[in-house]
């Protein structure tokens, strides 16, 4: 791989929180280097089921200046960690219908591989890290979910 | 000093934001105790605190200018 062009690309790497509906396509493709050869990405979206219970919609919202801050650090980590060239993380604030994306992460690196790994590790944190909350509402009620882990 | 609160303390403590005079520096912990006092339901939840947003453990010294919040364990995705 060439280390003078993966570093050329670092100012590519993306975060951003918005209210919009996403478009996973130009997330996935918006940064494309030439020394890749594989962009993962995530589409997570809204699920109506869950163990049985029925969503009916969520409500996010974030702390919005720390989740940037912590969005651009995972960004910083994944790219310690694995062999990838750039990360595009994009988080969807307010209302969302079942089916509606809240968040893509978009992976690009010279081998799939690293990307795939890179991708799920960021998942993982994202959750884990970045101040953004979702409210489920379902049939019968709303609450707002609180993650398992504390960091 | 600003604290603020989102999602489900937002919703326990009434407002997303209140504002704290005290003799400061204090120990951010004192604060954030003093809150959990006056608003107990919030014990019943995974609590984290973030100091001028970076997380942190309470053990830091704050001032007026600096901006506190209380919030539960994070959950987007």
């Amino acid at each position: 791989m060439n280390e003078t062009k993966m570093t050329e690309q670092q100012s590519a790497d993306f975060f951003e929180l918005t209210f919009s509906p996403l478009d996973v396509g130009e997330i996935s493709r918006r940064v494309v280097p030439d020394v890749c050869g594989a962009i993962v990405t995530l589409d997570g979206f809204v699920r109506r089921w869950t163990k049985g219970k029925e969503t009916l919609f969520l409500e996010y919202e974030a702390y919005q200046p720390m989740a940037l801050k912590e969005m651009e650090k995972l960004i910083l980590a994944a790219k310690e960690k694995f062999q990838i060239a750039n990360v595009g993380i994009v988080h969807r604030l307010g209302r969302m219908d079942i089916g509606e994306t809240s968040v893509v992460i978009s992976v690009a690196a010279p081998h799939r591989r690293a990307a795939f790994e890179a991708c799920e590790w960021l998942i993982v944190e994202l959750k884990r890290t970045v101040p953004i909350w979702k409210k489920e509402h379902y049939v019968g009620g709303e609450v707002w979910i609180q993650g398992e882990s504390t960091t | 000093m600003k604290l603020l609160f989102f999602g489900q303390t937002a919703e326990i403590v009434g407002t997303r934001e209140i504002e704290i005079s005290l003799d400061f520096p204090v120990a951010a912990e004192t604060v954030f105790s003093d809150v959990l006092d006056k608003y107990p339901r919030l014990k019943a939840n995974k609590l984290l605190f973030a100091i001028n947003e970076e997380y942190a453990n309470g053990a830091e010294l704050v001032s007026d200018s600096d901006e506190l919040a209380i919030f539960t364990a994070v959950s987007g995705g």
